[in-house]
């Protein structure tokens, strides 16, 4: 009998005991400390009273921000702490979350209503067209909206406002092993596509497999990035002058054509399809390849590669450089995991946050941090003689004021992506699935007006709500 | 102790007094109906709520409207599955799926069971040649597909440099030049993680058969063949189709393998349904046209399933 009492309250305790796992997530649901899933890299750096135990009314704001590098989790905590010390009254929570999972774990919260307040992210069309966000405008202070680069702050525009504010940018170029190309008999950087023909075949031909001619990523990670530096130097892009859709443009079939020339020839990394820009950044880092277009910072620390920074080759004669800025944005209250009582409240403790953010000296250091460039005009100023003030994340080594000398004159003229527009999503993956196919054999123009008309009656049927 | 031989004096007492005891005899029996339930119920919430509540909302999702930023915005007619079926991707990933099966569970069941033969056999350094087959078994399937992905880059794989160290070649050759090709290299891979399972499935089958059934057919003068077909190969059965079926299931669901080496590139041409489910909800955000390749993948699935549970079933009613 007493087996069977004890069998019981044991059977009874295991189903409490699930119930209480059970409990316990539904109530984290509503609690304001975030972290409903475990994708996160990073924990706050604050102590454990997220909530307001002080009595007072403590505004609650979470930001997700993404990870740039393997620093970027060291500057945060810092900056989360100045800004607490600085405003008491306001609860500050910052997520540091990989690229990788950034959009899983956003669209997660927002499908469960735990958004953060301000997300940092590369597009916002989706969220405008399902209402979530806030109004650059309701939160962006006038001193701050003075600061930020014109150029930026429209790039945020979709339907006449503004909905987001740039976070950061970066800058494509290309970069070439001058240490090879010279043992290859080549003596300076091609800047049309007959001379990256020449230089490619020199080096192979001087190195045979040993060395990679030109790297080349056309993979689902920045396929559109290679779409962009080809046919933008000869003269197509994604939209034409008036801004419609011009995917299947002849200046967009011939730079497809010519993609498929440099694997042809065997002038590219084996496999372009699956290589992302990262290992062949590496491979650049390393000296085994020798000329690659890539981010502006792309260059490691400790790399003792001969390099020169070149204008993206164009057989036109006119290099358009690749810009590429990403986004902080609010989200609208209803569906923020902060259930701030006062609207006017959480949209001052935002207005804050940015204020303290885009403040000259911390958004500066944060800039060399990170190696980005500045997108307000006071950091560029800044940074272009005065960068050494700060250090590299990761290292102690100075930022170098020639770098941001350099870049922040390239890119106000930089190309962007027409990412504001509700249709990119889908624009951006058919680009890449379009090169693969041309790559792979498939007619250029026959792949191009498919995904023209493709991308043509997904516009129509979104004008049509 | 004391309590414990106590109880059946206490038992046997209350026993001679029925009608005073009848409603705790009562409550004892409902207890003991009741009793077997309890147990079971944390496996049940647990499987209702890892198992079937996803199930169903995967369901639910595939017939709904859902935004990239998901929010699910309501019944859409079941369009998921028209767009999903009139997509030719769909169809090319449905058509690898077959045969990155077929492939991978064929040749792997044909090597394992060979395999298996051979370490059935007494020679030296037969524990050692065990552990060794059972190492890929072992190994994450991730850590697998990275290195044979490692060994294949025609940049930097270490196949190219062996073969070139030893005089085969002249030149780095691309192994994956054409989507075909990368296929075949995960149907590879595939086939050399599945080998050790099958193998050690009828390795244990093979132990199983009594050596007298072998002597047996050997005094009616059959060869290794006719003992193959008509010794080996009945005794052997129960484990092979335990292993078949549990690969068939294991392999059409694989994911790492194919997501690791090609992320289903070329131009989508290397998916299996799962690669390709993963990819529309993850990477293109669109979660309504996942649950649906998600439900009819849990169809097929399904009905593999049913066929191997109808078969088995008659095979029971057969023997017995």
């Amino acid at each position: 009998m007493m087996k069977r009492i004890l069998a019981m309250m044991l059977a009874a305790m295991l189903v409490l005991s699930l119930a209480a796992c059970g409990g316990n997530s539904g109530g984290n649901s509503g609690d304001s400390s975030g972290g409903t899933t475990g994708d996160t890299t990073q924990e706050p750096a604050t102590g454990g009273d997220s909530d307001s135990s002080g009595g007072g009314e403590k505004v609650q704001l979470n930001v997700i921000i993404s990870q740039y590098g393997n620093n970027t989790q060291d500057w945060w905590p810092t900056f989360e702490k100045d800004f607490e010390e600085t405003y008491d009254n306001i609860d500050l929570t910052v997520e540091i979350v990989s690229w990788n999972d950034l959009y899983t774990v956003v669209n997660t919260r927002i499908s469960t209503a735990q958004a953060p307040d301000i997300l940092n992210i590369d597009t916002f069309a989706d969220y405008v067209a399902d209402d979530l966000l806030v109004p650059a405008e309701d939160y962006a202070s006038a001193d701050l909206k003075n600061k930020i680069i014109p150029s930026f702050w429209n790039a945020n525009e979709l339907d006449g406002t503004v909905w987001a504010l740039p976070i950061l940018a970066s800058c494509r170029a290309m970069f070439c092993n001058m240490d090879l190309l010279a043992e290859a008999g080549i003596t300076a950087a091609p800047t049309t596509w007959e001379e990256v023909d020449a230089a490619c075949k020199a080096v192979k031909d001087k190195f045979g497999g040993s060395i990679v001619p030109w790297g080349l990523d056309i993979s689902t990670d920045e396929g559109q990035a290679a779409f962009a530096y080809y046919t933008w130097n000869n003269g197509g892009g994604f939209v034409d002058a008036d801004g419609n859709w011009a995917l299947n443009s002849a200046a967009n079939v011939e730079a497809m054509n010519y993609i498929k020339t440099l694997i042809d020839n065997g002038y590219c990394n084996a496999n372009p399809y699956t290589d992302t820009r990262y290992p062949l950044q590496d491979a650049f880092n390393a000296g085994s390849q020798a000329m690659m277009i890539g981010a502006c910072n792309m260059m490691s620390a400790d790399s003792e590669v001969n390099y020169e920074v070149a204008n993206l080759p164009s057989p036109i004669g006119s290099s358009v450089s690749m810009g590429v800025c990403d986004r902080l944005m609010v989200f609208d209250s209803s569906i923020t995991a902060s259930k701030n009582s006062d609207e006017a409240a959480r949209l001052d403790a935002v207005s804050k946050f940015f204020d303290f953010f885009y403040d000259t000296n911390r958004y500066s250091e944060y800039m060399v941090f990170e190696g980005f460039l500045p997108v307000t005009s006071d950091s560029s100023e800044l940074l272009k003689t005065g960068a050494d003030q700060f250090t590299v994340g990761g290292s102690d080594a100075p930022g170098d004021n020639d770098y941001f000398a350099t870049f922040t004159e390239i890119l106000p003229n930089c190309e962007f992506y027409p990412s504001s527009r509700a249709e990119w999503i889908d624009v951006k993956q058919g680009v890449i699935e379009a090169e693969q196919r041309i790559c792979q054999g498939e007619d250029a123009q026959t792949v191009l007006d498919e995904l023209q008309g493709k991308i043509e009656e997904l516009q129509a049927r979104n004008e049509a709500g | 102790m004391k309590q414990n031989t106590g109880a059946p004096v206490k038992d046997v007492s209350s026993g001679a007094v029925p009608a005073k005891n009848a409603p705790s005899s009562g409550g004892k029996q409902t207890l003991r109906k009741v009793e077997p339930y309890l147990w079971l119920l944390p496996s049940i919430v647990l499987m209702a709520v890892m198992i079937v509540i996803p199930i169903l909302t995967v369901f639910r999702l595939s017939a709904m409207e859902i935004s990239r930023a998901g929010i699910v915005k309501g019944f859409n007619n079941f369009a998921n599955y028209k767009e999903v079926l009139a997509s030719p991707i769909f169809r090319h990933t449905l058509w690898n799926t077959l045969v990155w099966t077929v492939v991978v569970v064929g040749v792997s069941t044909l090597i394992g069971f060979v395999l298996a033969m051979v370490l059935n056999q007494n020679f030296r350094g037969r524990k050692l040649v065990r552990a060794l087959v059972i190492f890929p078994w072992a190994t994450s399937l991730i850590i697998q597909a990275v290195i044979w992905k490692y060994i294949i880059s025609a940049d930097y794989g270490s196949l190219n440099v062996i073969l070139s160290k030893l005089g085969l070649i002249d030149h780095f050759i691309n192994w994956t030049s054409t989507a075909g090709a990368f296929f075949a290299w995960e149907c590879w891979v595939g086939i050399f993680v599945t080998v050790p399972f099958v193998t050690f499935c009828v390795l244990s089958g093979l132990q199983s058969i009594d050596d007298t059934f072998y002597e047996a057919a050997e005094m009616d003068g059959a060869g290794f063949w006719r003992k193959l077909f008509s010794v080996t190969l009945p005794l052997v059965r129960p484990s092979l189709t335990v292993s078949t079926v549990l690969n068939i299931i294991y392999v059409f669901n694989s994911f790492p393998i194919v997501w690791t080496i090609s992320k289903g590139d070329p131009a989508d041409k290397t998916h299996t349904l799962v690669t390709y489910l993963y990819k529309l909800s993850f990477t293109s955000g669109k979660s309504g046209l996942a649950a649906a390749v998600s439900v009819i993948g849990f169809v097929i699935l399904a009905i593999c399933a049913s066929i191997y549970m109808i078969m088995s079933l008659k095979g029971e009613e057969e023997g017995s």
